[in-house]
């Protein structure tokens, strides 16, 4: 590649993550590194008639515990999420309460639906109940822009502040646009990624009948695998520009140095492998890089026939012979398809990766499945120096979008 | 046909762009360029018709509907099963 890009750098300096797995980055990255499941049983809600009963939940998430405003207690569960997960990506960064010049910070925190609890309690009052009145705070609970509003108001983010939406692909877009933004000079920094918390009777019926979704387990790559599982969660990054970072004293996590997104526009759930290839090039480009230079890909890897295939075809098509020693490996099959949120729940697992040097497995890996014949780390995780990563979202729609980490600077 | 088999062939109709005048019970799905999501949809009008429950799962290879006779065979299985 030719030489370094122009750009303005862009560094990591918070991190911050509710999950399955772990609510909080450390928590998480443990359970991540011990291969814990967290897909089970579900108990949030009756099961009544469904016949796909498991999913990965956010268990024990208590809003009381985490010093939230009392605008966020009174939120969404989705916001309240992007609310825990913004206070420790902020205070990692070194950000305490109101920032000094918000008209140079952004939120972008999109989310797949937004607040779809709340959606679905106002539905049963007025349809099922037939009460009254919803709850006033209905509309403001569940517009899918009211996870960012709380976040940009608790710390006083005046620039740019919205969502995006592009179902599994959310949180990599948003976090992609940040970082575009911060490239631009249009802000200093900011805090991205997204939240999702639609784990819902009406929600599952509504995947259940889309006939994706597996009765027993997540199993990216594997030949047993049948399907993914819903999960819930939040995933942000505080992300900055190199010397804004360094004149505030911020400690660089990982420098966030590619980004590609591209458009299958082909299909609604039918992936095909170009666009997921040039989404992969492009970040690869943007970054400097080539794709011998990339040590681990923390991938898609739902765990469906079609993506599991496509996105092996896809590495094979842009690593070439480096496909055979890239590390790569799903960690949906431990924290579940978090959907909106999973691209950054994923880029905390990367920078994490990259910063331990460990690759984290994909675990209930049983043998290869058809066509996909790579290196997936089953069952174990292992230690291998990491100096690139790559985190990968492919969502319905084809809607694509690739981040790519290197080392902080020096 | 029969009753059951004229109505699933009428489902298949109905969510065919350009529908061809006659299925076949030996027809193969993949013939009639049904793919997974129009499937979903289908086995959502057919369980609807006959009020039964088909536990379809798109990320598997199933043979129940490799044919339009093998889909008929399994409704009838179903709809016997609950009659049972």
């Amino acid at each position: 590649m030719a030489g370094p890009n122009e750009a303005r750098r862009v560094v990591v300096t918070g991190m911050g993550v509710v999950a399955p797995t772990g609510i909080g980055v450390d928590e998480f990255w443990a359970n991540t590194r011990e291969g814990t499941c967290a897909i089970g049983p579900i108990t949030g809600f009756p099961l009544q008639d469904l016949y796909i009963t498991i999913a990965a939940e956010v268990k024990n998430f208590d809003p009381q515990k985490y010093n939230l405003s009392k605008l966020l207690l009174l939120a969404d569960r989705y916001s309240q999420f992007a609310g825990v997960a913004a206070a420790e990506a902020m205070s990692m960064a070194g950000i305490e309460g109101k920032v000094a010049n918000g008209e140079r910070a952004a939120a972008v925190i999109g989310s797949g639906i937004g607040g779809l609890n709340t959606l679905e309690k106002g539905y049963e009052d007025i349809f099922v109940l037939e009460k009254k009145a919803t709850h006033p705070l209905t509309l403001l609970r569940t517009i899918a822009s009211s996870a960012v509003a709380h976040v940009s108001i608790d710390y006083g983010l005046k620039g740019p502040a919205f969502g995006t939406v592009s179902a599994c692909s959310t949180a990599s877009h948003a976090i992609g646009l940040t970082y575009q933004m911060i490239r631009a000079g249009m802000v200093d920094f900011g805090v991205a990624g997204a939240s999702e918390a639609c784990l819902t009777y009406g929600s599952m019926r509504s995947w259940q009948a889309l006939r994706v979704l597996s009765p027993d387990g997540l199993w990216p790559f594997a030949h047993r695998r049948n399907g993914t599982v819903l999960a819930e969660g939040a995933g942000l990054l505080v992300i900055e520009e190199l010397e804004h970072a360094r004149a505030r004293g911020a400690t660089p996590l990982a420098e966030l140095m590619g980004f590609g997104m591209t458009s299958d526009a082909g299909d609604m759930v039918n992936p095909d492998i170009d666009g997921p290839t040039n989404a992969m090039k492009i970040a690869l480009d943007d970054a400097r890089l080539s794709p011998g230079d990339i040590d681990y890909i923390n991938a898609h890897g739902t765990a469906t026939t079609a993506n599991d295939i496509n996105e092996t075809a896809a590495i094979r098509k842009v690593f070439g012979k480096d496909a055979e020693k890239v590390s790569i490996s799903s960690t949906k099959s431990m924290h579940g398809h978090c959907l909106g949120a999973g691209g950054g729940v994923e880029a905390v697992a990367a920078v994490k990766a990259m910063q331990d040097d460990y690759v984290p497995a994909t675990i209930g890996f049983d043998e290869p499945g058809k066509n996909c014949d790579l290196d997936y780390t089953p069952n174990e995780g292992r230690s291998r120096q990491l100096n690139y990563v790559m985190s990968n979202s492919f969502a319905f729609g084809g809607l694509n979008a690739v981040l790519v980490f290197g080392p902080p600077p020096a | 046909m029969d009753e059951v088999a004229d109505k699933i062939t009428a489902i298949l109709k109905k969510n065919m762009k350009e529908p061809p005048e006659t299925i076949a019970l030996d027809t193969k799905l993949s013939d009639l360029e049904i793919e997974s999501l129009d499937l979903a949809v289908i086995v959502f009008d057919i369980e609807d018709a006959f009020g039964i429950q088909i536990p379809y799962n798109a990320n598997e290879d199933v043979q129940d509907f490799a044919t339009v006779g093998s889909v008929v065979e399994r409704v009838k299985a179903l709809i016997d099963a609950k009659a049972a």
